[in-house]
């Protein structure tokens, strides 16, 4: 019974690592922007293949790998600003929100395509994986599941100093709960848009890696973890990153044991209900507060 | 050397403003020489919130120009508080889930350097002592006045030359409205240009060197408060006697 329990804890962790990364670079730019990047699906994939492209076409090191895959993330973070976010900031305002959605919604269709040419639809195996486990008595740890645990909360950890402690985290915080306020204090918000959309697109790839290393890779690898991010903002309240953590580590686990219990068909079922519930009776999410209209 | 004699740090020039087609400035033209205290009065949503936030790149200018010290005015909000614009809104606007403590260091986000930051916050905690006390408080959390103080404490933190404060006195107590106007007065006295936007010309009477009433976004009546306090038929003709 126990070793089931383990194992069951161990994907819940596991899984819920991988959903927080990804709800994280999600919630960040819904939070500080009140943009909803439908492109981050499509970023997160980038990733995954910048990783393989480096480390099994070019055969370097995997932490040059990994290191591509999260530089290729920033650099579609970055691109996505000047290109498509800034552009949309400078029109009205007051429509960003629903224009800024349905363009990442054709950049992220658009870069899928580009990735399924680049690479054919075939599925391809994550270079940077860790393989074996480590056995404490009837207790099975997958080296692969330990690194993805360790390295998001290493992430997640450097994410919260980085908002709590730097002057740059001070200035994306303040932009996020006042903007014109963040403005008369000196901050350039254009500047702070597009180092949010550069640290989200920089998660978004190490995700895209974590992601394809427990699968494998394929054009739209990214769709489930967005999916699922999208839930877990829903559930934890739209731009609330300590609970977006929380909310996916708890319904990831809650996931795992719906699946154990009721059958693998009902796991995703299980957090739609959640989400079904959440709004019913508590609409801002579990731990947000009634959403004002940043732009 | 007499204020009028004093160069101004703050020029307006027949500016028009306002939000997408509708202008609601039209054609204001004023100076503030350095060290001046200078008070806007007038009704209700006439524009007087709009100045500020004209001068300050809030609401983009349609025409007209602005200089600070003796310098185009930047379009940009960021650029123009680099100037040592500092501008205290209406309602304070505080960044409702930090702390006081870090309300001010935003304050002083552009600060040159740690040292810098740190007299600044000595300077806030001498004028202001409650902020001190209230420093690790959310910010939300505070009462009217607090918030109102915080606000101003973060204005100052701003260590900018000219101060631009916007109806400190709305939606507070008559004793906290004394207390918000007793750090005002200091702060006139410390030697900072102030440019204050306010509905009642007999809360400025003793602190303001000179007044424009502003109407329907144009300058009707400038002069000393005295005077705009003595004439009867204005106050009855624009702010309801």
């Amino acid at each position: 019974m126990l070793d089931i329990l383990t194992s069951i804890i161990i994907a819940g962790l596991t899984t819920g690592a991988l959903y927080a990364l990804a709800t994280v670079g999600l919630s960040l730019v819904w939070g500080s922007m009140g943009m909803l990047n439908m492109a981050h699906a499509a970023m997160l994939t980038l990733g995954g293949y910048a990783a393989f492209s480096l480390s099994s076409a070019l055969g370097l090191p995997a932490v040059v790998g990994f290191a591509g895959a999260v530089l290729a993330g920033a650099i579609a973070g970055g691109l996505l600003y000047v290109f498509i976010v800034r552009n949309l900031l400078n029109n009205d305002k007051a429509t960003f929100e629903s224009n800024v959605m349905i363009a990442t919604v054709g950049i992220g269709i658009a870069l899928e395509n580009a990735i399924l040419l680049t690479f054919g639809g075939q599925p391809l195996k994550q270079p940077i994986s860790a393989t074996g486990s480590l056995i404490i008595g009837p207790v099975n740890l997958p080296y692969q599941n330990m690194l993805i645990v360790i390295v998001v909360i290493a992430l997640m950890a450097l994410v919260a100093l980085l908002l709590a402690r730097t002057r740059i985290g001070r200035a994306i915080r303040a932009t996020a709960q006042n903007r014109e306020a963040a403005q008369l204090m000196g901050v350039a918000v254009n500047r702070v848009y597009f180092q949010v959309l550069v640290l989200s697109g920089a998660l978004a790839g190490v995700c895209g890696v974590m992601v394809s290393s427990m699968t494998q890779l394929s054009p739209p690898l990214g769709n489930d973890p967005m999916l699922k991010a999208f839930i877990m903002c829903v559930v934890a309240g739209l731009g609330n990153l300590p609970g977006a953590v929380a909310a996916a580590f708890g319904l990831a686990l809650l996931e795992a044991f719906v699946q154990y219990a009721a059958g693998a068909r009902w796991g995703f079922p299980s957090l739609l209900f959640v989400v079904i519930a959440v709004l019913i009776w508590r609409p801002a999410g579990l731990f947000g507060r009634a959403q004002i209209r940043r732009m | 050397m007499t204020l009028s004699e004093k160069p101004p740090v703050l020029s307006l020039s027949n500016i028009v403003s306002g939000y997408r087609e509708l202008t609601v400035l039209k054609g204001i033209s004023f100076d503030v020489a350095a060290g001046a205290f200078v008070t806007v009065v007038g009704p209700n949503g006439h524009g007087k919130s709009t100045l500020l936030k004209t001068i300050s790149g809030l609401v983009p200018l349609k025409q007209g120009s602005i200089g600070i010290n003796g310098s185009p005015a930047p379009g940009q909000p960021h650029a123009i508080a680099a100037l040592g614009v500092a501008h205290v809104p209406q309602g304070d606007m505080l960044f409702p889930e930090m702390s006081v403590l870090e309300n001010l260091l935003m304050g002083a986000y552009l600060a040159p350097s740690r040292a810098e930051i740190d007299r600044r916050l000595d300077e806030v905690y001498t004028l202001l002592p409650k902020l001190a006390d209230r420093r690790h408080q959310i910010a939300s959390s505070l009462s009217g006045g607090e918030r109102r103080m915080a606000g101003i404490g973060r204005g100052l933190m701003m260590g900018g030359e000219i101060l631009l404060i916007d109806e400190p006195s709305l939606g507070l107590a008559p004793l906290v409205i004394e207390q918000v106007y007793g750090v005002i007065a200091e702060l006139s006295r410390s030697g900072r240009t102030i440019l204050l936007v306010e509905e009642n010309p007999a809360r400025v009477a003793d602190l303001a060197d000179h007044l424009h009433l502003l109407d329907d976004g144009e300058i009707v009546w400038s002069g000393p408060p005295a005077e705009l306090l003595a004439r009867d038929e204005l106050l009855a003709t624009y702010l309801g006697g």
